[in-house]
């Protein structure tokens, strides 16, 4: 059997800073290290000279504040006191702390004396594939998505579970609402038909009343009497009757106050509109 | 018969075992004092009878590194030349002129070797009492005859730089 493998590797770049000097003894690391994800720095070097009299205190401090906290990430102080000025050569080893630690970098001095011709230099490295998307041959790297629509997969919304369910959900509440709102009606309407109801059996026990028996009685007496008028039965021929009245005036004036009225009506009935939108 | 010489065989095996055996022990110590030169001196010519490594005089003084793992237990001896190692023929004596001192230090307290340091003839010797590195110049002349002019030709002179355990 043939066993094929490929696997690809990253390695470590390493590399030094130029003069953080260069414009001054205050620096910002941002415009000195490699701004390289996953960068370590292993080793400050730095040189200077100084100028002074054997006799003088003098103390020279090089050093980083700590950007992610309070105090120093890095400083080495070296103490000339009493002793004659020189040029320092100095690699400080680091332990690969992360760039992320190194602030604001600085030269001070305390006492009588001169730091002149001053070098500071970075050692850092840093892992290419830190970010194993960064390049297709680190690992770990994952293809983007391929754009090619034969093999990319369609995302239906509606086809999402969660989705789905909220839809449902949501209509669910829409037919609950309506049902409740036909279940009121139907009440709504039930109950007006049993006041008609009522009504009209009020108005039987009126009919009733009305044409008792007794009234019933003496209808029939009165009718036998020939009590009543030969035209009490009969109906009078309906029709319809002309508008006779006129006008003189035949233009009236805007009443104004009713105008007023009107416009106050409306804009009352546009409030209670609005205040079915308000929250 | 056979039992014989089964027995001959076992104390045979055994007898062979007797041998003695001397075990050697090496080791090898690394100096922990390492001398490199940084800087190749070059004699500038500032007049006719006189060479000299001096930058005022346009030569380059040659430096030499010291680097101490462990200090006090070692020291710098350098020699500035007195001689030429390579030279036209000369007639005249040369007179010869020099100093050694530090250059630079990995601590401030080496600065303090120019102090301490002892010479005698054309030697100097450093007591190497800081761990680090110290970068020592020298600084050599020579001077031709009496007003007299160097012949014309290629010259060359040799400091020694001598690591010595104390």
């Amino acid at each position: 059997m043939l066993l094929c493998s490929s696997h690809s590797y990253s390695n470590e770049v390493f590399g030094v800073t130029q003069n953080a000097t260069s414009f001054g003894y205050q620096w910002v690391m941002t415009n000195i290290l490699p701004q390289q994800a996953g960068l370590q720095v292993n080793a400050v070097i730095y040189n200077y000279s100084v100028d002074k009299v054997t006799e003088d205190d003098f103390l020279v401090h090089v050093q980083n504040e700590n950007a992610q906290g309070e105090g120093y990430i890095f400083r080495e102080t070296d103490d000339w006191s009493g002793i004659p000025g020189n040029t320092i050569n100095k690699n400080v080893a680091v332990p690969n702390i992360d760039i992320s630690y190194w602030g604001l970098g600085s030269i001070e001095t305390e006492g009588k004396g001169t730091v002149y011709d001053a070098g500071v230099y970075y050692s850092y490295q840093f892992d290419p594939c830190f970010d194993p998307q960064s390049n297709p041959s680190c690992p770990g790297y994952e293809s983007p998505v391929d754009l090619n629509f034969e093999d990319a997969s369609i995302y239906d919304p509606l086809a999402d579970d969660m989705i789905q369910n909220e839809l449902d959900r949501k209509a669910n509440l829409k037919q609950q609402k309506e049902d409740e709102e036909r279940r009121e009606r139907l009440k709504i309407a039930q109950e007006a038909e049993e006041r008609s109801g009522l009504e009209s059996l009020l108005g039987i026990e009126e009919t009733q009343y009305e044409f008792s028996e007794e009234q019933i009685a003496l209808h029939q007496q009165l009718m036998a009497l020939r009590g009543l008028p030969v035209g009490y039965l009969n109906s009078l021929v309906g029709g319809s009757y002309e508008d006779t009245i006129t006008l003189k005036d035949k233009e009236l004036p805007n009443n104004r106050r009713g105008l007023r009225v009107g416009l106050a009506q409306e804009l009352k009935h546009q409030q209670l509109i609005n205040l079915q939108y308000a929250k | 018969m056979f039992n014989k010489t089964l027995l001959s065989c076992l104390i045979m095996t055994f007898s062979a075992g007797a041998y003695a055996t001397q075990v050697p022990v090496m080791g090898n110590v690394e100096s922990k004092c390492v001398v490199t030169q940084d800087v190749v001196g070059v004699f500038g010519n500032p007049q006719p009878g006189t060479l000299s490594t001096n930058p005022s005089d346009g030569g380059v003084m040659p430096i030499v590194r010291y680097d101490v793992v462990q200090a006090s237990y070692y020291s710098a001896r350098i020699t500035h030349p007195n001689s030429f190692t390579e030279s036209p023929a000369l007639s005249d004596v040369v007179y010869w002129e020099g100093d050694t001192s530090v250059a630079q230090v990995s601590d401030p307290l080496m600065s303090d070797y120019d102090n301490t340091k002892i010479e005698y003839d054309n030697v100097t010797e450093v007591a190497l009492t800081v761990a680090g590195s110290t970068w020592f110049k020298v600084d050599a002349s020579a001077t031709y005859g009496v007003g007299r002019a160097l012949p014309g030709g290629s010259y060359q002179a040799t400091v020694t730089a001598e690591c010595i355990a104390i």
